[in-house]
């Protein structure tokens, strides 16, 4: 079977946007990833990233939610789809893997 | 919230945002920036409130599958290629009017293009010299005459280096027009303009040389200096330093430096450059301190020093002609200017072509009228073909297409066929550029085609021609309520667009009528400058320079051709009888109280010039060549001579004597001549005086026996000529010149201006006529069922022909009642160019209405006969 691909940025974003469940939207995961990484992360990277996840499928959109502070405009909800779940679910077992196929006294050395 | 976002930033992301995403991503970054406030601050919300919004503009930001409901995007590639699509089958569904739309835009299109390749031309001499700004030609004015002479003096060439510090150099240049020039080494010989100056010209002026050094190579006597290509034509090679070229059989002169060939656009053309101090050599009587008169030929160019004006100098100039000019009559009456060398082309220089500001003008004005001409018709046809296409727009307006597709699909359909006419254009104008270069008297060629400056402007023209001929058919069209479309088939037919499409091809017949009425008054009034009656012959009559006058020499040549037996007649003379260059001079008749001034034109000829040209002796008697003594001058003069004395019996006048030069010499009338026209007819007659000095008799007219001489016995003529003069005057070029051909060159202007207003004449109406054409064609199809039932009810078919005819004749007419005056002040300011002038009769208009009518006529006719000869049961089965 073939496996997904997920650039590292794209499985942040999957993976945030998975953490947040129903409050994932633009602004969310980009305070998210921020907080989590420390890093300072660009909207608009947020934002494509996003778009290019929803395209792949790994990612389905609702919108909703217009408050006041966001001059009354609708928010895009982004949810996990079930083949973002297995993506995902495929990233972290080929890690799982890799991290398992080290060899001890590297990964003491990498400890240490 | 007191902090908004940067107000351009959220403008770019409302205009230029990807439409599918726009709400969601204006909605986070507002989010966003309240949250970077309270975070890191105002400025740095600011700024990565704007990056963020910069980089989700498109393209860089935009998903590449569509969401379910898309707002359209109307001009992404999908939609472009859409719109070139459906504007092909467009234009090769209606075949006829795309050719017709097609034609008068490329007809348009060339005839402006083809005027700014001129106007590029001749706006582009000497704009490469690297001091340009600051060259200027000092020239000479008479406070009385607008119009200043470019010659000077030629003691100011060695006056102004001393008095005038404010130039950096002073190069006096004096141009021979044909001199006789030999090379010794393999004795051929050529006539080529010369030109004398200094090494300071190579100071003044941008030039690359192939061989030699600037600072020398004119700075001593005997010194030429040549192009490149006419070392070629003389040498047959450019390593020609040292070699010897013999001036005129006088002087041997060392060659000392190679040029390489100078562009076509300038007002320089020197190729024969001889040193300055040579001049006094070869020419011993050349005056170099001069103040009593001065020639077109002899010219000074000056380089100002920077940040100097050349208004500075006025006062500087004046101060030399009061140092140094003898007669304070002069000095009152003249002043110096100096003129740009940006100007230089506009006025009299030595290229011998010199560009009229005011044709140039005129140029341009038939250029943008030809081509708005053809926009109009492009208009015209189009709102004419929509009823066609109401259908299609009514339909594509109720399934959702909004009038902006429709315009972008409009304007798709003006620029397809204006980029196919650009094309056809370029072919168009590659082709008859030969034939243009050479009626405007241009060096142009097709490489002058190809530059990056025609590029650029065919392709703002294509834009502009799109926009112009695009834009009304466009918003008028989807403009349209779809329900009118739908409903009947029909167009609301208000009675605007018809009375606007009327307006439009009246303009187009006003400008062509404007057009012939011109043309045809410039044609009388050349045909009156050639059949006018000039006071004397100029028919069969050939001339020929005189390289030498000694009196021995012009002997023997007139035995020799006197004895032809096709020759009639032999004068020697300064010049013609009417010629471009004159010799003018003061004189003075002293018999009243105050002694009357006289502004004399010198004719200088022999015992047998009224002979030769045919001019008629009122009183008194003929001139003797033995007529020459200082003591007693004997002179001929003209009617307005003896008028301006105050005579007015030509009888009276013989033996009156005038005063001329320092007002002691004085010469005696002999004789009364009947007017002739010494001046082209641009100009008044001079008063002029006939006079025998055989110094100055520098051509030979020749009259030949039959008034009008077949072809095989002026080439008999010409031989005997040729052998009589090569005899003569051996080791130098011969050349002849026809009379009348001479004085047809003073109107080559009016021809050349004659030509051009033929052919836009031509083209304008060619275009006005396509236009009608296409009009006449749509007015039939939509009149199809008034017709058949017209027919059927009875209408005969010439009826039927004249009602379709008689709407466009009543537009001629009102195109007539508008041209006319417009015709009549434009040429009655052009006829105030001559002295000598037609009238303006009435029936030029007349006619011009007429030929009009008849043209309109003819074009509509063949629509008007089709649609009357239809059988009605066909317009009216099919429904």
């Amino acid at each position: 079977m073939k496996r997904a691909f997920l650039g590292e940025f794209e499985e942040v974003v999957l993976l945030t946007v998975a953490i947040l469940d129903e409050e994932a939207y633009g602004v969310t995961v980009t305070q998210e990833i921020e907080q989590k990484t420390g890093r300072a992360v660009g909207f608009s990277t947020v934002h494509t990233t996003l778009q290019r996840l929803e395209e792949k499928g790994y990612l389905a959109s609702r919108m909703g939610g217009a408050t006041a502070e966001r001059g009354g405009r609708r928010k895009r909800y982004f949810t996990v789809t079930a083949a973002g779940r297995k993506a995902l679910a495929e990233v972290k077992q080929v890690r799982e893997e890799l991290w398992n196929a080290l060899p001890p006294q590297t990964l003491q050395l990498m400890g240490g | 919230m007191s902090n908004t976002p940067p107000r351009f930033a959220t403008w770019l992301l409302e205009h230029f945002g990807h439409p599918d995403s726009r709400e969601e991503v204006q909605g986070d970054l507002l989010e966003l920036y309240d949250y970077w406030v309270k975070t890191v601050g105002v400025r740095k919300a600011n700024w990565r409130y704007s990056l963020n919004a910069l980089k989700l503009l498109r393209p860089w930001a935009q998903s590449k599958t569509a969401k379910k409901y898309p707002q359209p995007i109307l001009v992404s590639p999908a939609m472009i290629r859409n719109y070139v699509k459906i504007a092909w089958r467009n234009l090769s569904h209606a075949k006829v009017f795309s050719l017709i739309n097609g034609f008068g835009l490329t007809l348009g299109m060339t005839c402006a293009l083809l005027v700014f390749l001129v106007i590029v031309h001749e706006t582009s001499y000497d704009k490469h010299h690297k001091n340009g700004d600051r060259i200027y030609r000092v020239e000479t004015a008479n406070n009385s005459d607008p119009n200043t002479h470019p010659g000077t003096y030629t003691e100011m060439a060695v006056v102004l280096p001393k008095e005038a510090p404010e130039f950096a150099s002073i190069v006096p240049i004096y141009y021979q027009w044909g001199k006789g020039l030999a090379v010794p080494a393999s004795g051929e010989f050529f006539k080529e303009r010369v030109a004398f100056t200094n090494s300071s010209l190579f100071q003044l002026l941008d030039y690359q040389w192939v061989t030699g050094d600037a600072r020398t190579a004119l700075s001593q006597p005997d010194q030429v200096v040549l192009t490149e290509s006419y070392a070629k034509k003389m040498f047959g090679s450019t390593d020609v330093i040292g070699k010897t070229i013999r001036y005129d059989t006088k002087e041997d002169l060392r060659v000392t430096g190679v040029l390489k060939d100078y562009p076509k656009t300038t007002n320089f053309p020197f190729d024969v450059l001889v040193s300055f101090p040579t001049l006094k050599r070869v020419q011993p009587d050349f005056d170099s301190h001069g103040w009593n008169g001065f020639g077109d030929n002899f010219q000074i160019y000056t380089l100002l020093k920077p940040g100097f004006r050349p208004e500075q100098l006025t006062s500087r100039f004046h101060a030399i002609q009061v140092k140094y000019q003898k007669d304070p009559k002069t000095i009152e009456h003249q002043h110096f200017v100096l003129n740009p060398l940006s100007q230089l082309h506009y006025s009299f220089n030595f290229s011998g072509r010199q560009a009229n500001s005011k044709l140039l003008n005129i140029l341009a004005l038939i250029g943008a009228f030809v081509l708005l001409i053809a926009c109009i018709n492009f208009i015209n046809l189009t709102t004419a073909q929509a009823l066609k296409r109401a259908k299609e727009i009514g339909i594509r307006k109720a399934v959702g297409s909004n009038r902006l597709s429709l315009i972008y699909q409009f304007l798709t359909e003006a620029g397809l066929i204006t980029f196919l006419s650009t094309l056809l254009c370029m072919l168009l104008a590659w082709l008859v550029l030969p034939s243009i270069a050479t009626m405007m008297g241009l060096p142009l060629t097709a490489s002058d085609l190809f530059t990056w400056k025609i590029g650029v402007f065919l392709a703002g023209l294509a834009g502009l021609t799109t926009l112009l001929a695009g834009t009304y058919p466009a918003f008028r069209l989807s403009g349209m309520p779809p329900i009118w479309a739908l409903k009947s088939n029909k167009l609301p037919q208000g009675e605007r667009s018809a009375t606007l499409r009327q307006g439009l091809v009246v303009v187009q017949f006003t400008v062509s009528m404007i057009l012939i009425s011109s043309a045809l008054l410039i044609n009388r009034q050349l045909s009156f400058f050639q059949n006018a009656d000039l006071g004397f012959n100029k028919a069969a009559l050939i001339t020929v320079g005189l390289p030498d006058n000694k009196p021995e020499k012009l002997q023997t040549l007139r035995a020799q051709l006197m004895e032809s037996p096709q020759i009639k007649e032999v004068s020697f003379s300064f010049n013609s009888a009417s010629a471009e260059s004159n010799w003018m001079q003061g004189m003075q008749y002293r018999k009243g109280a105050t002694p009357i001034e006289i502004k004399t034109q010198m004719k200088m000829g022999d015992s047998h010039y009224l002979d030769t040209y045919g001019i008629q002796l009122l009183a008194g008697e003929k001139l003797r060549d033995t007529d020459t003594s200082k003591a007693s001058f004997k002179i001929i003069a003209n009617e307005i001579f003896i008028d301006r004395m105050g005579i007015r019996e030509p009888a009276d006048a013989i033996g009156q004597k005038v005063y001329f030069g320092d007002g002691q010499e004085f010469a005696t009338i002999v004789g009364v001549a009947k007017n002739f026209h010494v001046n082209s007819l641009h100009q008044k007659i001079d008063p002029t005086v006939i006079q025998v000095v055989p110094n100055n008799f520098y051509q030979a007219g020749i009259k030949l026996q039959s008034e009008t001489p077949t072809t095989e016995s002026i080439q008999a003529a010409l031989g005997t000529i040729e052998k009589a003069w090569k005899t003569t005057f051996p080791n130098q070029v011969f050349e002849y010149d026809f009379l009348d051909k001479t004085l047809a060159q003073a109107y080559q202007n009016e021809t050349r201006t004659s030509q051009l207003i033929e052919t836009s004449t031509l083209i304008a109406i060619l275009i006005a006529c396509l236009g009608l054409f296409g009009l006449a064609t749509f007015s039939a199809e939509q009149r199809t069922k008034e017709i058949g039932i017209r027919k059927v009810l009875g209408a005969s078919v010439t009826s039927i022909i004249a009602l379709m005819t008689k709407d466009f004749l009543k537009l001629v007419a009102i195109a007539m009642l508008i041209a006319s005056p417009i015709a009549w002040y434009a040429m009655s300011q052009w006829l105030q160019n001559f002295e000598f002038k037609i009238g303006i009769s009435w029936w030029v208009f007349a006619l011009t209405g007429l030929l009009m009518a008849v043209i309109a006529m003819l074009t509509v006719s063949f629509q008007s006969i089709k649609a009357a000869l239809m059988n009605p049961v066909k317009s009216l089965r099919s429904e």
